[in-house]
C-alpha cells in the first residue's frame, strides 16, 4: 500500500470521524439551527454534492452516444424511484438498474 | 446495552446493507480499475467509510492530487455530518439533562454515522423506535460491515472483473452520479435551488475553462459562498434563533 493512500486515509476519516463525533461529544444541539455558520453548513453540503454530480455526468454528455443514453435512463431512474420510495439507497440502486436495463436494451 | 435496541438496530440495517453491498462492490472495482490496490481501497472503506468520499478519492487520487489538499477536500465534503448527531439526540430527546449517560458509547456509534445510516435511524425514531445506544451501534455497524464486504468482493474481483457484462458495468458505472443525485434529492428545499444551481454552473465553467480540479474546488466554493449570503437561508437562520 502506497503511504501518501494511507495518509489521505487518515486524514479524511479522522477529520469525518471528528465531524461525526466531537459536536456529540461537546453537547453542540444548537449548532447547526444559528447564524451563518448554520448557513455554511446548510450550504456546503448541497453545493458539494451538487458539484460531484455535475462532474460525473460533463464526460457522459461531452462524449455523448450510448454512454449519454445510459445516463440519462439512470437519471430518470433515480428521479423514478425517489419519488416512489424517499430512499437514498433504493433510488441509486434503481439508477443503477435503469442504466444496466439502457445499456442491455440499447446496446453500447 | 439493552438486547433490544441492539435487535431492532439490526432489523432497521436490512435494507441498508442490500442496498450498501452493491455500492461497495462497485466501489471496490472502480478503485482497483483506477489503478489502486485491494489493500488501498479496503483503507478507504475501513477508515474513512464515506460512500461519496470514496468515490470522489479515487478521481483525487488518480488525477495525483496532493495528499493534505486531498484530504481536506474530502473532509470538507463531510463537513454536512457536523449536524448528523446532534439532530438524532435531538430528535430522540437525549440532550436533555439526565440523559447523558445515552452517549456513553457515542465514540463508537459515531464513527458509522453516514447519510444513510442517519436517515434510518430519524426514520426510525420518527416511527416511534426508542433511541438507545445498541440501536444506534448495531444500525450503524451492520452498515458498515455490508461497506466493508462489498468494497472487498469488488476489490477482489478487480477492475476487469465486468468485461465480459456491459449492462451491468453500465450499471455500475452510474452508481455515482446516481449516489450524488439521490443524496441532492434527499437534502433539497427551496432554499437550496440556487446554491446548487449556481454549483453546478460554476463547476461546468471551471472544468471546460481550466480543468477538472479546478471545476471542483470552484461548483464548491462558490456554492458555500452564495449559502452564506443567500437571504432565504439567511432568513433561515435568523428565524431559528
Amino acid at each position: 500500500m502506497r503511504s501518501e493512500v494511507l495518509f489521505l486515509c487518515l486524514i479524511a476519516g479522522g477529520l469525518t470521524y471528528l465531524w461525526r463525533y466531537l459536536p456529540i461529544r461537546l453537547d453542540l444541539g444548537g449548532m447547526g439551527t444559528r447564524g451563518w455558520v448554520a448557513r455554511f453548513l446548510a450550504s456546503t453540503g448541497p453545493a458539494a454534492i451538487a458539484t460531484l454530480f455535475v462532474a460525473e455526468m460533463l464526460p457522459v454528455i461531452r462524449e455523448g452516444g450510448p454512454g449519454l443514453v445510459h445516463g440519462a435512463a439512470g437519471v430518470l431512474g433515480v428521479l423514478a424511484v425517489w419519488a416512489w420510495a424517499r430512499s437514498v439507497v433504493a433510488a441509486t440502486l434503481g439508477g443503477a438498474v435503469a442504466a444496466g436495463l439502457a445499456a442491455f436494451v440499447f446496446g453500447g | 446495552m439493552e438486547r433490544s435496541g441492539i435487535r431492532a438496530g439490526l432489523a432497521e440495517a436490512v435494507p441498508l446493507m442490500l442496498g450498501y453491498f452493491p455500492i461497495a462492490f462497485s466501489f471496490g472495482v472502480a478503485a482497483t480499475r483506477s489503478g489502486m490496490t485491494g489493500w488501498e481501497a479496503m483503507a478507504l472503506s475501513v477508515i474513512v467509510f464515506a460512500g461519496a468520499a470514496q468515490f470522489l478519492a479515487i478521481a483525487l487520487v488518480a488525477s495525483g492530487t496532493p495528499v493534505i489538499l486531498a484530504g481536506l477536500t474530502l473532509a470538507a465534503m463531510n463537513l454536512r455530518h457536523l449536524l448528523y448527531g446532534p439532530v438524532v439526540l435531538q430528535k430522540a430527546g437525549a440532550m436533555d439533562k439526565g440523559a447523558g449517560g445515552s452517549r456513553r458509547f457515542a465514540w463508537a456509534w459515531s464513527f458509522a454515522l453516514t447519510d444513510e445510516v442517519f436517515g434510518a435511524a430519524l426514520g426510525a425514531l420518527a416511527r416511534g423506535q426508542r433511541f438507545s445506544e445498541g440501536f444506534m451501534g448495531a444500525l450503524g455497524f451492520a452498515a458498515y460491515g455490508a461497506w466493508v464486504a462489498g468494497t472487498a468482493a469488488g476489490a477482489w474481483a478487480g477492475g476487469g472483473a465486468l468485461d465480459g457484462f456491459p449492462a451491468l458495468a453500465a450499471g455500475l458505472d452510474f452508481m455515482l452520479p446516481g449516489l450524488f443525485l439521490a443524496l441532492l434529492l434527499s437534502i433539497l428545499s427551496g432554499a437550496q435551488v440556487p446554491v446548487i444551481l449556481v454549483a453546478g454552473l460554476a463547476t461546468v465553467a471551471g472544468t471546460w475553462a481550466v480543468s477538472g480540479t479546478v471545476g471542483l474546488f470552484a461548483g464548491m466554493i462558490s456554492g458555500a459562498v452564495l449559502g452564506v449570503m443567500s437571504p432565504s437561508l439567511m432568513r433561515r437562520g435568523q428565524d431559528a434563533k
